[in-house]
């Protein structure tokens, strides 16, 4: 509904531009404010967006002003639902393909519309046997970069307890950890939520509840939110961390933390993807800023914080010492996702469809039990 | 004449009924219509039904309950020794002390614990010396459980309890003690007989306070991993929405506390009311020189709080300047670059907390004063419901405002086409709304103490209505009217639980920023952050201690 004030009042300005010399000058090429929704934390939002507005500012003199709002996937996806198709946000970054996709079902993505050459840089799968997604066949979201779900370590701590440092997924089930893992509810974080799956869908369910039931017993905190994993961990307030981002963990240890990290064979890597929201305000700013992640001088800037490029172009690479050679060491030598046989057990497929059963049954089998699991 | 008198101040009643039925009323019963309806919006109970069958959320009520029953009396044994020893008894450094007591009720959500986390956590620093230093082989656990929640609450609600005491005591008339003496009452008889009945509708007022923050804190429980209590299930099942089941039962639980929080309410003024016989003037108090020996001990028992009490500041401190803090009692590196860090944004946190608070505090002084004096002074209809109602916002967890507020106007607005959630407006709004009670409170004790005989006095003598008012009241007045609005500043500004859900990019004020900072991940930018905000209220207390002294406690009531 328009209110007829309005009318008459783009009907004036219509009229005025229309008589002016105005009418003449081209509109800019983008709009000056750009604004993000996004559980991909400030640590590479912020050097991103400051990027894009220098990057801005030298092809077409504009200054953008640019806002990320944060918030965890979920509460990112509810609040577009709830801002139904009149968003504060232009953009949301991050999360699952799926969520995208279900976002685009309900009208509330734009065509992503970039050129051509862009999107056919990304390939359109990675990982076997069940191939992750990369970008959307029908254009309403593209994935950004790689990031694996891992697990951290504090190696002080886990020489105190006199635990090996862990490979795979298995070895977090050492007794001796007892009360020393921490993790984030599936019911609250994606990347928990995830791993949950990556687990079930390897040892099957029976087994896979059984699993996650004894790492139940062995965690020693549930964090309110996913980034607290690797905080605790980092502090030493706990041995080890489950199912967390590979550059969450990155950004403690850049801040001076002794944390370490490592990506199980099975670990699920997201490609956090990226959309333009329907009814966006800044619609060409945001467009341009989706380009500009992709761009060489854009993905640069996510792999000197601890992510790898989503396409085989580019590796992170940088000179001895810098930041990028610090995030290879981190993640295990690793320079791009390209280079390796990557294996995916997780369907995210199977997992929408039971997004909210996986709930139900983590709060049964685990949350609400979560002291006798302890006492075993 | 009798017309033109009439018609304003109806219209100034309509306009402040208005006001209180739009921001307080309606999105309570939002939140309820929420609680009582199914998806398709169909009245239904199942959601209730759901929580009383689900034996994790009984355990969260029961577990709740006991938490706020412990709270109370771990701060009524502290806050009331405090307040007694402030009041009665004479000790070197009182002033000081007085002061100082009242500091850990400025400590900001999440700084708090998060302080209390880098000294006495499992790796704090006392942990630390213990096992490196005499060998202890695992770590005590101070902090994740009921009992670590329980400590930051104590250590943070005790100078509500204080004040409360205080402001009772020092309305206690000292004559009534000494005639009581005179009769024969001495001691532990006299104190049962005459200072505690005359102190309770105060203690009963901070009791309840310290309940409900207690209950409805979800910050802290968080962050210690505790789970199965009220608050942060709401809040946890709110912030994800993908599961449009779990999130309804997040409004439910919502809607249970403030039901709860109205239950509690109304008991407390069913009693307080019974019994409110104090005189309302603050007497002047003899206090009794303490002897050396007591006097030591005096000095020796609020030292030894304070140290307690200032744990989160220190463990903050230390963390904002300490780089990688890890396994060791104190920082080994020492950086001032988290500071830098957060300089960036900090002024635009600095500028939106002082615009937004400042216009609460406005709104606060437009609605609240006129209340006062509605409640105070005039026979008005509605006047108890009016009174309920501010008792009611009080006890009303900013959680469940928050979330009221964005069911209630996510709707876009006639004329400019924009719902009120889109427009920063919405957070001045929603703190004038929480912190309304202080202004009114601190207006309301104020005008009872200026007795209606001077006015009365001034009117015979030709005075109009607004000169007694200019001449008379506010003279009398603007000092508790001061203190009520540098009080709602005070807490406003540290106000996080309600804005959360409501802020959007560029808006945020310092305790968001610092939410923002530490869901970015940084501990030590958010820290860094809390000191600075720490600083700033500390100075804003002192400041509303040298005008108020005592007095703040009367807010509370």
């Amino acid at each position: 509904m328009v209110h007829p004030m309005k009318t008459i009042a783009s009907a004036l300005a219509g009229l005025l531009f229309a008589a002016g010399p105005v009418a003449a000058q081209p509109a800019p090429p983008i709009e000056d404010e750009l604004v993000l929704i996004t559980p991909v934390a400030k640590t590479l939002t912020d050097p991103a967006l400051a990027e894009f507005v220098k990057y801005a500012k030298e092809k077409w003199n504009i200054t953008v002003r640019t806002s990320a709002l944060a918030a965890g996937t979920p509460v990112a996806y509810g609040r577009i639902v709830e801002w139904k198709g009149r968003p504060e946000a232009d953009i949301f970054w991050g999360g699952e393909s799926a969520l995208f996709d279900k976002l685009a079902e309900q009208n509330l993505l734009a065509k992503l519309a970039l050129p051509q050459a862009v999107v056919d840089s990304i390939p359109v799968s990675i990982g076997k046997p069940k191939p992750i997604p990369l970008k959307d066949p029908n254009g309403f979201w593209i994935g950004t970069v790689l990031e694996p779900y891992g697990i951290v370590y504090q190696p002080t701590v886990l020489r105190r307890l006199g635990v090996p440092e862990p490979k795979d997924w298995n070895d977090l089930l050492n007794p001796k950890l007892k009360g020393n893992i921490a993790q984030c509810a599936p019911t609250r974080s994606s990347s928990s939520h995830a791993t949950y799956e990556v687990i079930l869908q390897r040892e099957g369910d029976v087994k896979g509840w059984e699993w996650l039931r004894t790492l139940g017993g062995l965690t020693g905190i549930f964090t309110a939110r996913s980034r607290d994993v690797p905080s605790v961990v980092a502090k030493g307030e706990f041995a080890v961390g489950f199912a967390v981002p590979s550059y969450m963990a990155f950004e403690d240890r850049l801040a001076g933390f002794d944390i370490k990290f490592v990506a199980p064979k099975t670990a699920w890597v997201t490609p956090e993807p990226i959309a333009i929201l329907a009814g966006a305000k800044h619609q060409k700013a945001a467009r341009a800023f989706i380009e500009f992640m992709l761009s060489e001088r854009g993905q640069r800037v996510a792999m000197e914080r601890g992510v790898f490029p989503i396409t085989p172009k580019y590796r992170v690479q940088g000179p001895p010492g810098s930041t990028a050679e610090l995030a290879v060491e981190f993640t295990g030598g690793l320079r791009s996702y390209f280079d390796q046989e990557v294996t995916n057990i997780y369907d995210d497929a199977v997992a929408q469809a039971r997004y909210e059963q996986v709930n139900t049954l983590f709060r049964k089998e685990i949350e609400s039990v979560w002291e006798e699991l302890k006492k075993k | 004449m009798k017309l033109p008198r009439t018609i304003p101040s109806a219209l100034g009643f309509g306009v402040i009924w208005a006001f209180l039925i739009l921001f307080v009323v309606y999105p309570l019963f939002r939140i309820f219509y929420d609680a009582f309806t199914d998806e398709a919006g169909r009245l239904t109970l199942v959601n209730f039904f759901e929580f009383f069958t689900d034996s994790f959320y009984l355990r969260s009520l029961w577990q709740s309950m006991v938490l706020g029953v412990a709270a109370v009396v771990t701060t009524s044994v502290i806050g009331i020794a405090v307040a007694f020893l402030l009041i009665r008894c004479e000790f070197p450094y009182r002033n000081l002390f007085s002061y100082l007591t009242m500091l850990p009720l400025i400590l900001p959500p999440l700084v708090g614990v998060l302080g209390f986390v880098f000294i006495l956590g499992r790796a704090g620093s006392v942990n630390v010396i213990l096992m490196d230093w005499f060998g202890m082989e695992k770590p005590i656990n101070f902090m994740y459980g009921m009992q670590g929640v329980l400590l930051v609450e104590t250590v943070h609600l005790f100078p509500m309890m204080t004040l409360s005491v205080l402001d009772a005591l020092s309305k206690v008339d000292p004559s009534l003690e000494e005639a009581a003496q005179g009769v024969g009452a001495k001691g532990w008889r006299r104190f049962r007989d005459i200072t505690l009945p005359l102190t309770t509708p105060g203690y009963v007022s901070g009791a309840l306070l310290v309940f409900i923050w207690t209950f409805a804190d979800f910050v802290t429980p968080l962050v210690l991993g505790v789970q199965d209590l009220l608050a942060p299930q709401a809040y946890l099942n709110i912030v994800q929405f993908v599961d449009r089941r779990i999130f309804r039962m997040g409004i439910v639980i919502s809607a249970l506390l403030v039901l709860l929080a109205i239950v509690f309410v109304l008991a407390a003024r069913q009693y307080v009311a019974l019994k409110d016989y104090s005189s309302l003037t603050y007497s002047k108090i003899e206090r009794r020189r303490l002897g050396p020996v007591e006097r030591w001990l005096a000095v020796g028992f609020l030292t030894l709080l304070l140290v307690i009490s200032f744990i989160p500041q220190v463990g903050v401190m230390f963390a904002a300047v300490g780089r990688g803090w890890a396994l060791t009692p104190i920082p080994v590196v020492y950086t001032l670059e988290f500071f830098r860090q957060v300089s960036i944004e900090t002024p635009k946190f600095i500028i939106n907390s002082f615009v937004f608070s400042g216009l609460a505090v406005v709104v606060c002084l437009v609605v609240g004063v006129p209340m006062a004096w509605i409640l105070g002074r005039t026979r008005a209809p509605g006047r108890n419901t009016m009174d309920a109602l501010t008792t009611l916002i009080l006890a009303i967890p900013g959680t469940a405002i928050g979330i009221a507020y964005i069911r209630a106007f996510n709707y876009p607005l006639p004329l400019i086409d924009i719902p009120l959630t889109g427009m920063w407006i919405i957070l001045p709004l929603v703190l004038a709304v929480r912190r309304l009670p202080y202004t009114v409170r601190g207006s309301h004790s104020s005008l009872l103490l200026v007795h209606k005989s001077m006015e009365e006095a001034a009117e015979n003598v030709g005075a109009s209505k607004p000169r007694v008012f200019w001449d008379i009241t506010v003279p009398l007045v603007w000092k508790g009217i001061l203190v009520g609005a540098l009080f709602s500043f005070l807490t406003s500004i540290q106000e996080a639980s309600a804005t959360i859900f409501l802020t959007l990019g560029g808006w945020e004020m310092m305790p968001v920023g610092i939410f923002t900072f530490y869901i970015a991940g940084s501990q030590s930018q958010a820290a860094a952050l809390g000191v600075i905000l720490i600083a700033m209220c500390a100075f804003s207390l002192y400041v509303v201690n040298r005008i108020a002294g005592t007095r703040v406690g009367g807010l509370f009531g």
